[in-house]
């Protein structure tokens, strides 16, 4: 019956569309941007993440003392500790302009915390003087000519000093948008303006017995550090940016809206198209259709309509995916949980848009067939 | 009819897209192993240091006794050399002149006091004379006595040469000491280990960093620096290691000599010509012996000391 009805079809199936990839890709997006507030902890990995007392989040650091490493290495549960540095500073480009950049320091014997995704170079390079791996970002940002983009053996300038480019690789996004740069802790020393305190965190693995928890609570009591496993780093991380930014609000809001636009169209066609059918209904109850089995149809009728709305709006989402894989931006992130959650809200919709008409048709008297 | 086909189908290729894109999105590298094995320590329990290479029986800094122009450098970086020998020479000119000087008015005394020796035996030969005619009676007496005083005065003039040459002889001795200074010399055996000054050069008293670094490169100690929060965890006379810088797969086994009683301000050691001191350390001293990887004074080291069961931190 429905199906038989193309411009009520086309407004359903339509609605649902929209409301399903309103409500997706808004969360990708959502989920993407939030992804990016711990990408630092995706460019450097490390079991455990040791920090000053007062540091929430990754994206605030307070300096440390140089002798803390030995420090957080004195602790039994430590199996090895490095120090690393992380700085934002400024970049000049042959033409004069600064860009800023995120330094990454790594211990320059063990390059712990190293990028894991090396598309150029070799990254045991970063031991001669003066030298970094850059970003993918950094090529197009440092480049002078889009033609002709920097390549290993260019060099720029950081803090007034030269840096020789020995590497490219590729990093999740800063979610400040700075390019990633890599150097030994030694050369990132040299680069960053000299203040008394320069250890930004100290890089640590649990020793073999202890599971990172454990060795973050012993480093916690024996340093009076603040040490965390990656989780909960991650998760202490979020919690700040729902705390302090308007960022979950404002998506909310969008998602919200996603939802209601969704009930509101499917709703009120569903409905006017189960009125319009009405004596259809009634000459199929008049002709002995149990409520039940007129209910199931519309059921049917309506989770039909919505499996193909909720498929449309998620393949719409999934070209968007696409789209961002290719470019990087703007944020998007589906785990498994956000397309599942969709297709449970788009049934809800459904279900109560096909509610609004069952409950029409069990106040229906079949003689109106016969009114007519 | 043929629409409905379609956005049937396309909903169906929208939901295995979506699978496909949670799949694709899951994909996270794997953690990346150390490029290189990372420094670890052998003992259960430890207290870590950093710790810096220097010469045993610490390192001379040789100084210039006068300031003076550098005439030449006897030695070459890297060199061995033993107690005495020449290290510099600073520029002696004047002093050579003034030595040849004295020695030249030394010889003038020594001339003239043999002529007066020669006017001293005149007189007592021409005084004895006399004396013999004096006792014939043939002289007079007034005569032998001033003969007998023009003796004694040869003599008295003879004495005062003898001790003007003694003063002369010590001048030229002075002389030569100070020529003698104007070369330096090794205090002790050992290897120059930096070299400062080049020919030409002006070597002043109070130079701003050392003329020459002299060290003993024959056996090495470390210095390792611990943080003074850790400081109640060092027990003396516990095993340690130490891990080159750029090297953690030879552990160089440390013996323990002493701990420094006096607790001293950390210095930066990233080669910033200000200083940051951030925080006190507590230095050990350890000796170790030559390993076949080659080391240099001055080289940082990541030292790990081990920490007797039930050593606690003090928090």
């Amino acid at each position: 019956m429905l199906l038989g009805d193309r411009s009520k079809y086309l407004m359903l199936v339509g609605g649902l569309t929209f409301a399903a990839l309103l409500m997706t890709q808004q969360c990708g997006v959502f989920i993407g941007l939030l992804s990016w507030t711990t990408s630092h902890m995706r460019n450097m990995r490390a079991s455990i993440w040791v920090v000053d007392p007062k540091v929430e989040q990754i994206n605030e650091i307070k300096a440390m003392r140089d002798t803390d490493v030995n420090r957080v290495r004195s602790v039994s549960a430590v199996a090895y500790a490095v120090p690393l540095y992380a700085g934002i500073l400024q970049a000049r480009v042959a033409d004069g302009s600064f860009k800023p950049v995120q330094i990454i320091g790594l211990d320059a014997t063990t390059l712990v915390g190293r990028p894991p995704r090396i598309l150029a170079g070799r990254l045991e390079d970063l031991r001669l003087p003066n030298t970094v791996m850059i970003d993918e970002l950094a090529v197009t940002r440092l480049s002078l000519d889009p033609k002709r983009p920097l390549r290993i053996g260019d060099s720029f300038e950081i803090n007034d000093r030269e840096a020789r480019v020995i590497g490219i690789c590729r990093t999740d996004r800063h979610f400040f948008g700075y390019p990633y740069v890599y150097t030994t802790y030694e050369q990132a020393l040299q680069f960053a303006p000299p203040t008394r305190k320069m250890l930004s965190m100290v890089l640590a693995e649990p020793a073999a017995g202890f599971t990172a928890e454990q060795a973050a609570r012993q480093i916690e009591g024996e340093t009076h550090l603040k040490a965390y496993t990656e989780a909960e780093f991650s998760a202490s991380t979020l919690r700040w940016f729902f705390r302090n930014t308007g960022i979950p609000a404002s998506f909310g809001t969008t998602i919200l809206l996603g939802f209601i636009v969704g009930v509101a169209i499917a709703g009120q066609t569903f409905y006017s198209f189960v009125l319009e059918n009405l004596r259809h209904l009634g000459a199929l109850k008049a002709m002995g259709a149990s409520n039940a089995l007129l209910g199931r149809m519309l059921l049917l009728q309506a989770f039909t309509v919505g499996l193909i709305g909720y498929g449309l709006g998620v393949g719409l989402t999934v070209l968007f995916g696409m789209v961002v894989m290719r470019t990087g931006q703007p944020p998007f992130l589906l785990p498994y949980q956000l397309p599942l959650a969709t297709l449970v809200v788009i049934l809800l919709i459904c279900s109560l848009a096909a509610l609004l008409g069952i409950r029409k048709i069990y106040k229906l008297e079949p003689a109106v067939v016969f009114r007519g | 009819m043929l629409f409905k086909k379609f956005s049937f189908y396309f909903a169906i290729a929208g939901m295995a897209g979506c699978i496909w894109l949670v799949l694709e999105l899951r994909k996270t590298p794997p953690r990346p192993a150390p490029l290189q094995e990372p420094a670890r320590s052998p003992y259960a329990n430890t207290v870590a240091a950093t710790g810096i290479i220097e010469a045993v029986r610490e390192n001379v800094k040789i100084a210039a006794p006068k300031g003076g122009l550098i005439q030449k450098v006897h030695v070459q970086v890297g060199a061995h050399v033993n107690a005495g020998d020449p290290l510099l020479q600073l520029d002696d000119r004047e002093m050579r002149a003034s030595v040849k000087a004295m020695q030249a008015q030394l010889e003038a005394m020594q001339a003239s006091l043999r002529s007066e020796k020669v006017l001293a035996a005149d007189a007592a030969d021409q005084f004895r004379r006399t004396d013999n005619l004096e006792k014939q009676k043939v002289a007079s007496e007034d005569e032998r006595t001033r003969k007998k005083f023009t003796v004694e005065n040869m003599e008295a003039r003879v004495a005062k040469t003898e001790a003007d040459i003694q003063s002369a002889a010590a001048q030229v001795e002075l002389a030569r000491t100070n020529l003698e200074i104007l070369t330096v010399r090794a205090p002790r055996e050992g290897t120059i280990l930096q070299l400062n000054v080049r020919e030409g050069e002006y070597a002043g008293t109070t130079p701003t960093e050392p003329l020459m670094i002299l060290g003993d490169t024959a056996h090495f100690q470390i210095r390792a620096d611990v943080d003074e929060q850790n400081a109640p965890l060092v027990a003396p006379n516990e095993p340690a290691v130490a891990f080159l810088k750029g090297d953690t797969k030879n552990p160089i086994p440390l013996r323990f000599i002493r701990i420094e009683p006096f607790v001293v301000p950390k210095r930066s050691l990233t080669g910033d010509t200000a200083e940051r001191v951030d925080t006190r350390v507590l230095q050990i001293i350890f000796e170790l012996d030559r390993p076949q990887t080659p080391l240099y004074v001055g080289q940082q080291m990541d030292v790990f000391i081990q920490r007797p069961a039930g050593n606690q931190s003090a928090h």
